[in-house]
């Protein structure tokens, strides 16, 4: 697909994640072919409908497509995937969220007591890519809010502790999307994956704290991303534990790869 | 010597070189020794072709594309020939002189520092302006046919053994009054002191110019033109310098992993979120390596790269401190030297601070402050 083809293809699908969610949205990207567009374009697929999720804050169980495809497993079931602290969960598909269950409770996550592996590569560049967008998302809002908000006879943004903390945000994000695009073996995935949980829960941080009192409110939107972040971050493995265990492996090899080559 | 087409291709035939060309810095690893081990490297490297090529043939390169400076400055780190720091210098020199210097003056100057026949210098920050460099008071008047020079330079790395400098001074008020010359340091009137650093490498010194009178065709570009050549260097230290100084600091992390306990599980966190943030700037680096392939002209963006690559340094060597308990501060070890030297990651080249202002400015438009 060329540049002006993927941009038509990200323009519909954020109008569509813009009208539809959950299992109303499953069907709608269905009916636009994106089994096909998985199966035919994953490096293109992966990208651009995960990170719209995330800038939309939109969802559907895609990640399971994700996942059946790596395994060379039909489409369309909800296989058991693996969580922070050694749990499992099923992201259930045609079902809605519900309170009571998990943190971010638009999401039909279900936990079970067990599962069986599946591969983790392929699904971890889709959550990257899923918790840059959501990171993306907060930035966008903390950045609005900061030029709208006027306090001492100034909008937020002129302050430089504002402003550095933004800076930050936008370092780890661009950061973790370099992972990402350079992501292409299991390794290079989970680092990926370890470097967009990082910057999400970095984004959230700060932007929740320029965003001040609104920002806690349940009516600003900020909460719904920074619950999804925190969701996303601990399935198929959190920030923390997979990057404890590269280091486990850099001390198994006794030297540091280099992944990424001119 | 071949013409190479691909990156695998000048890798490869470089590897081979080097494996049947030993150019191991000896035992001394005093400044004196560092900076006539690059000399040595530089004209190993130079004889052989190596050294030139990614430069234009204008000023002895054998051209190519730029990207096999980044492929021959990564080698030279990771063998460790030669200190990457003062390595990368000639990244930012030489692209300034193509740019700006006098055709003739760019072509029979620049092989000499290639070559490793010279060190060269940059004049830029002042006792007085460090982050406002713009701010610089260094005076240069015209008189006939040359210009004289008053004023004092600060951490100017190698003025000690340079034997040219590409100095900033003010000609007029303003951004615009900013004017660069190429000057011989052996001129009467110019002092050198170096500075003793805390880390205990006499790297950078002072210099004074008391009078210092520089010939008109010296000047580097038009006169004001100094504030333009200036942020014309930021694109060249934040791409090539910078994965040099990457494949070093992957260097140091493999060192650290020799020194650790294979069998202590507890710092696998630590280890690994060293390697983390230094994989993210490898390859937020290589993606600025490939847009200037394309041919991308680099602006504000390479904020980030410095920012990364400056937290990754230090964390780095915070994460040796860590992990090595009681070395650095109690035995004689190059670690000592190097973990201190990780502290001014965040302060040369533009602070930490200064460069959030610029992503906040120029890439979050956040308006003035």
């Amino acid at each position: 697909m060329d540049p002006a083809e993927v941009e038509l293809l990200a323009e519909t699908l954020r109008k569509t994640m813009t009208a539809a969610s959950g299992p109303a949205l499953d069907a709608a990207l269905a009916e636009l072919g994106w089994p096909e567009l998985l199966a035919e374009y994953p490096e293109v697929a992966i990208p651009t409908v995960f990170r719209l999720l995330g800038e939309t804050g939109a969802h559907a169980p895609l990640l399971n497509d994700v996942v059946l495809h790596a395994a060379g497993r039909p489409q369309g079931g909800a296989p058991e995937l693996p969580y922070a602290g050694g749990r499992w969960v099923v992201w259930e598909r045609g079902a809605d969220g519900g309170p009571g269950g998990v943190l971010d409770d638009e999401l039909p996550l279900r936990t079970v007591p067990t599962g069986n592996p599946v591969p983790l590569a392929a699904g971890r560049r889709a959550l990257g890519w899923w918790l840059a967008g959501t990171g993306r998302a907060m930035l966008s809002l903390a950045r609005t809010h900061v030029l709208d908000r006027v306090q001492f006879g100034r909008p937020l943004a002129s302050f430089q502790a504002v402003r550095h903390r933004l800076a930050e945000t936008l370092v780890a994000l661009d950061g973790a999307e370099a992972a990402l695009v350079a992501a292409d073996d299991p390794f290079g995935s989970l680092l990926a994956k370890a470097a967009a949980g990082q910057a999400a829960l970095t984004a959230a941080r700060h932007c929740q704290q320029v965003l001040g009192g609104v920002g806690f409110t349940a009516e600003h939107s900020l909460n719904r991303h920074v619950r999804r972040a925190l969701v996303l971050d601990g399935l198929l493995g959190s920030s923390r534990e997979l990057t404890r265990e590269a280091g486990a492996r850099l001390r198994a090899e006794g030297s540091a790869p280099r992944l990424v080559q001119l | 010597m071949n013409a190479f087409t691909t990156v695998a291709e000048f890798r490869s035939a470089l590897r081979t070189w080097l494996d049947d060309h030993d150019l191991s810095p000896g035992p001394d690893h005093s400044l004196d020794a560092q900076v006539a081990q690059l000399g040595r490297v530089r004209r190993e490297l130079y004889d052989a072709g190596w050294m030139r090529y990614g430069w234009p043939a204008e000023v002895g390169g054998l051209a190519g594309p730029a990207v096999f400076r980044a492929v021959l400055g990564e080698e030279v780190a990771t063998r460790g020939l030669a200190e990457p720091g003062i390595y990368s210098m000639v990244e930012v020199l030489t692209p300034t002189m193509i740019s700006y210097a006098r055709p003739e003056l760019a072509a029979e100057m620049v092989p000499l520092l290639l070559g490793g026949r010279e060190q060269w210098c940059q004049g830029f920050s002042e006792p007085g302006s460090g982050s406002d460099l713009a701010s610089l008071t260094t005076r240069a008047v015209p008189h006939g046919d040359t210009w004289e020079i008053s004023g004092q330079k600060v951490w100017t790395s190698l003025a000690q053994y340079a034997t040219r400098c590409v100095l900033l001074t003010r000609t007029a008020p303003g951004h615009d009054g900013i004017t660069a010359f190429f000057v011989d340091m052996d001129t009467p009137g110019i002092t050198v002191r170096p500075l003793r650093t805390m880390h205990g490498v006499d790297e950078f010194a002072e210099v004074f110019f008391d009078d210092v009178v520089v010939p008109a065709d010296r000047m580097l570009g038009r006169p004001g033109d100094g504030w333009r050549l200036a942020m014309d260097l930021l694109p060249h230290e934040r791409s090539t310098c910078f994965w040099h100084r990457i494949a070093h600091l992957y260097t140091r992390l493999d060192r650290l992993l020799d020194e650790t306990d294979e069998r202590n599980e507890t710092d696998d966190a630590a280890l690994g979120a060293a390697y983390l943030a230094l994989h993210t700037v490898r390859c937020r680096s290589h993606a600025t390596q490939r847009r200037l392939a394309e041919g991308a002209r680099l602006g504000p963006e390479t904020s980030v790269d410095k920012v990364l690559l400056a937290t990754a340094e230090q964390q780095l060597f915070d994460t040796v401190r860590d992990l090595l308990p009681g070395v650095l501060e109690l035995t004689d070890t190059p670690w000592r030297s190097e973990y201190l030297y990780a502290k001014a990651a965040t302060i040369y080249g533009g602070t930490a601070e200064i460069q959030r202002n610029i992503i906040a400015r120029r890439l979050l438009d956040l308006g003035r402050e």
